[in-house]
């Protein structure tokens, strides 16, 4: 039997949704619900890759319209290649993580392991349902789904820091989507439909279509995690358990760009350049401070995270310049930047979920996030070293690896924006460019503390010292994604038309050519820039022959190597805490760029509902009082005073009491004989 | 992709400029010997340090790593290529396909990494310190490199150095004021990258750049000798392929590759000379404060960007 598209999408809902009732059913034996809940994901992941395959290769639009039980929205399916390029990202991320998760779970039996199954479960299905739907109102419900069962993750382990960053992540989250729940309404009540075909076809006047696009890319923004509604981000992503870290990071990040590009792009079509701009700024910035504010943090979760916000900027830079050069008519532009767009969105979801599940086997080996009891791991942990070695070079868009590749088109597609558009875009590009420079610069710096400080030197803990390799599924899953790391970084020239083909889809089909043979291609410009992964990667490889040839050749009578004693401490006896610390080790940078870090205690939103709480806390110590003063005080004098009344009757005579009782007797009488 | 002559000459290219930079750097520190009003070790004094370096046993700390072990061979072999990918002997590069200014920053880069991540997995604090410095010192230079090259990448509408070199050398009057600003700040950085006072003090290897060398000995620490040698060439080139490249074979016949293979030594020796000279006529500052210094080189980076709008 074959199925469609489509039926493929809707069982590997289905097998996610499976995954998640047997894992609740089977709370019992949870040795059973972990597998079981696994075994759903891997299937589950590989149906969506079956249903993502034949849209991508084919181009083709698969369109399903059913009446569901509501009368106002119909529930419309609709993979087009976009959504199938999301699909294809979820779905592969999603099958290493259940995985991945075969093993780590294991860490949380007897403490709920199943209830992490079913929200896992629930929470992949949702993504994928999400990014079909083609309705706005369906939309919403999935987007809500996605929010409430990430909201689980983030608070499982159940003690302060994640209940307090969950409660932070639910109100950003919401507020975010009550902005796009208006930006939808606003245009529902243009065209009286929640279909998003009819929001297609709407032509609104450029001030209400503009309204529209900053509702929603604010809400969508808040859900992406960039600068400056990213703070509940580096809270809540490390928060969850390591599997659904990389999931959030990794996915769910992306749902917030698919939004903005859904909207702006795909429903809006990208009037006015100024959007682009927007977009644009705001990814440099974040691009910027994300890797800035990774670079200061000793949690090895959190500075992922932050670099999280590193790379949505890097990717909404593609997406700002794809929309000015739609807005502007440079659609060669356009489609250039959108494909560095998607090609990084692809790429960030490889290496970022390779570094959280990296971190994850440290943090089940050795049972600490924190840098500074880690060091020294490399020799007792040798494969999770290498699988994070090479997502830290990917991440760092250091040639051959598929950082570099979608980098590199960014870069061309800022410079074809510099070379070619208005004077603002000619502004603009440079700018933009020289910042991307800056993020480079700053993430090799991040990732050079984040390996050296966890897998070299010596150990700093007795737990980093006797930690041993992550089991096998852990290390299976991290393999997977190394390979493909290398994989999508020198097979670029074959994967590279593919996005271009996802970005044409979105730009009236223009096909940019990005690849010529074994060379990528910048497409368009006067002199078109080339280079070529396979022959890098090749000579790369081949260069270190030289030295080799060196060391071979000039031996002499050498003595073989030998590693031994401690390390140079100027004569003085080396001890553990000699190492360079991991804010040691940025300290230069802390200090010249300080006035940034300042300006994230200024910029968080967490700091403005922290200030409004306690402006909330402090008011209503001022006004309780006021109730005592004006209520419950005076009740109490009246009391007081009554009884003070009262007090005179009681004289402690026992004569005045048998006078009471007389003159009690007789108004008794009287009252009775009348 | 390239055909056999263009490799056979990348290759020369490459170990021609290998050959030559223990000549360099022993100028260098001829140059700084004479302005300390010392005789100094004679020019050829690095090429004697080096051989004998590869004769000696390789010695490390029992913490050091396998990064610690692969990272000279991976630095020399990066920077080789670089070497090999450069508009050298010829106006355009010989391996087309790599000559990229953007690909161009992240090799660097990747060399940086390398440099740095095994000063950390060295386990020595001092390498440690350096290392952090270094890559400080990286995000620094950045900004500027990439501007002053991408202003002149914008003038030429292409970011392949060696069409922006054959372009420039053909042209400057096209806009004199923002080419000539770019080469200043673009020359700055290469002053940087050099490893050069205010920056750093090559002959104090606890410092910035060379912290990093703290625990390598023998024949490793020969390769990073020759790797950050070659690496100082290849900036220096990298200024005069881009921005001066007189003398080089605009065709690929014997007479301008024999001017070319001598105008190269020549030229380099020059712009080593000249950075020796400025080097050695500077005090060193404190490296906390190294970023006001390199907010000049950006001003100047930032100024001829302004005047490539305007059309000077």
């Amino acid at each position: 039997m074959s199925l469609t598209p489509l039926g493929c999408l809707l069982l590997s809902v289905l097998l996610f949704l499976a995954g998640a009732v047997l894992s609740a059913v089977l709370a019992r034996c949870e040795r059973l619900a972990i597998n079981l809940s696994a075994l759903a994901g891997v299937a589950g992941g590989v149906a969506g890759l079956f249903a993502a395959a034949p849209v991508l290769l084919s181009g083709h639009t698969e369109l399903l319209t059913v009446a569901g039980p509501f009368a106002f929205a119909h529930f419309t399916a609709r993979l087009d290649m976009f959504s199938a390029l999301m699909v294809a990202v979820i779905s592969l991320l999603a099958l290493v993580a259940s995985l991945y998760a075969q093993s780590y779970v294991r860490e949380y039996q007897g403490r709920g392991a199943w209830a992490m199954g079913l929200f896992m479960n629930s929470f992949i299905a949702a993504m994928l349902a999400l990014v079909a739907v083609d309705n706005a109102f369906w939309f919403l419900v999935f987007f809500e789904a996605m929010s409430l069962a990430s909201y689980f993750l983030v608070i499982f382990d159940q003690d302060e820091e994640s209940v307090g960053a969950g409660l932070l992540y639910f109100l950003i989250a919401h507020a975010g989507s009550v902005l796009i729940m208006i930006a939808f309404f606003i245009l529902y009540s243009h065209s009286g439909s929640l279909d998003f075909q009819s929001f297609r076809t709407l032509r609104l006047p450029l001030p209400t279509a503009s309204l529209v696009f900053v509702l929603a890319f604010l809400g969508f923004g808040a859900k992406a995690g960039m600068v400056p509604l990213h703070s509940w981000l580096p809270r809540a992503h490390p928060a969850a358990p390591s599997h659904g870290s990389a999931m959030m990071s990794g996915v769910m990040v992306k749902i917030g760009v698919f939004g903005i590009v859904k909207v702006g792009i795909d429903l809006l079509g990208a009037q006015a350049s100024w959007w682009g701009l927007l977009v644009l700024a705001v990814g440099a910035v974040s691009a910027v401070l994300g890797v800035l504010y990774a670079l200061a943090e000793q949690d090895i979760k959190r500075l992922l995270a932050y670099s999280t916000v590193e790379n949505v900027g890097i990717i909404l830079m593609g997406v700002g310049a794809g929309m000015i050069g739609l807005a502007t008519g440079h659609v060669a532009l356009a489609s250039l930047a959108l494909m560095a767009a998607f090609y990084h969105l692809f790429n960030h979801a490889l290496f970022k979920g390779l570094m959280f599940f990296g971190a994850g086997s440290i943090l089940y080996r050795t049972h600490t996030r924190d840098m500074t009891q880690l060091g020294g791991l490399a020799r007792r942990m040798p494969l999770t070293a290498l699988a994070f070695l090479v997502g830290a070079m990917s991440i760092c868009a250091l040639p051959p690896f598929n950082g570099f590749v979608s980098e590199w088109f960014s870069y061309q597609a800022l410079f074809a924006m510099s070379h070619d558009g208005d004077f603002m875009m000619r502004l603009a590009g440079p700018v933009a460019m020289v910042m991307l420079a800056l993020t480079g610069a700053l993430a090799a710096m991040c990732f050079v503390k984040a390996w050296g400080m966890s897998f070299s030197g010596q150990a700093q803990s007795e737990h980093a010292e006797h930690a041993e390799e992550a089991p096998f599924s852990m290390v299976l899953a991290m393999g997977v994604l190394a390979v493909l790391c290398v994989l999508s970084g020198i097979g670029a020239p074959w994967l590279a038309p593919l996005f271009a083909r996802v970005a044409a889809s979105l730009t009236g089909g223009f096909m940019v050519p990005v690849a010529q043979g074994l060379a990528l291609h910048s497409g368009q410009l006067n002199t078109p820039a080339t280079v070529s992964t396979p022959l890098l990667a090749l000579l790369l490889l081949a260069a270190p022959l030289l030295p080799f040839l060196l060391v071979g050749a000039l031996r002499g009578s050498r003595m073989t190597r030998r590693h031994g004693g401690d390390a140079w401490a100027c004569g003085y006896a080396t001890e553990r805490s000699m190492t360079v610390s991991p804010q040691g080790f940025v300290q230069p940078v802390r200090f010249m760029f300080g006035a940034l870090y300042r300006l994230r205690e200024t910029l968080s939103p967490a700091a403005f509902a922290t200030r409004g709480l306690n402006g909330a806390v402090a008011g209503a110590t001022r006004v309780e009082p006021l109730w005592d003063e004006y209520l419950i005080a005076p009740i109490v004098a009246g009391v007081q005073k009554l009884a003070r009344r009262v007090a005179v009757l009681q004289r402690g005579d026992f004569r005045v009491y048998c006078l009471y009782v007389v003159v009690a007797l007789v108004t008794l009488l009287l009252i009775s004989v009348r | 992709m390239p055909n056999l002559t263009m490799i056979v000459l990348a290759v020369v290219q490459g170990l021609t400029l290998l050959l030559l930079a223990p000549l360099m750097t022993g100028v260098s520190r001829m140059i700084r010997a004479r302005m300390h009003s010392r005789r100094g070790p004679g020019v050829l004094q690095d090429y004697r340090d080096v051989i004998k370096l590869f004769r000696r046993q390789d010695v490390a700390p029992a913490s050091a790593g396998c990064v610690f072990r692969a990272a000279p061979y991976v630095i020399l072999g990066a920077v080789f290529l670089l070497a090999m990918a450069l508009p050298a002997l010829t106006r355009h590069s010989p391996l087309s396909a790599l000559a990229d200014l953007i690909t161009f920053a992240y090799l660097f880069a990747l060399v940086r990494f390398f440099f740095s991540l095994s000063g950390v997995d060295s386990g020595s604090s001092f390498a440690g310190i350096g290392a952090g410095r270094e890559l400080t010192l990286g995000i620094l230079v950045e900004p500027t490199m990439i501007l002053s090259l991408l202003v002149v990448a914008l003038i030429e509408g292409t970011t392949n150095l060696g069409a922006i070199g054959a372009g420039i050398g053909g042209n400057y009057l096209q806009s004199p004021a923002a080419i000539g600003l770019a080469m200043l700040a673009f020359a700055f950085t290469v002053f940087i990258e050099m490893g050069k006072l205010p920056f750093d003090m090559a002959e104090a290897e606890q410092e910035l750049q060379e912290g990093p060398l703290t625990e390598y000995s023998g024949p490793s620490l020969a390769l990073l000798k020759l790797g950050l040698g070659l690496k100082k060439v290849v900036m220096a080139q990298f200024l005069l392929g881009v921005f001066l490249p007189f003398g080089c074979a605009a065709a690929l016949d014997a007479g301008s590759l024999a001017i070319a293979a001598v105008a190269l030594p020549l030229k380099l020796l020059v712009v080593f000379a000249l950075a020796g000279l400025i080097e050695n006529s500077m005090a060193r500052g404190r490296f906390l404060l190294t970023s006001r210094v390199t907010w000049i080189g950006f001003g100047l980076a930032a100024l001829s960007f302004v005047f490539y709008l305007t059309g000077l």
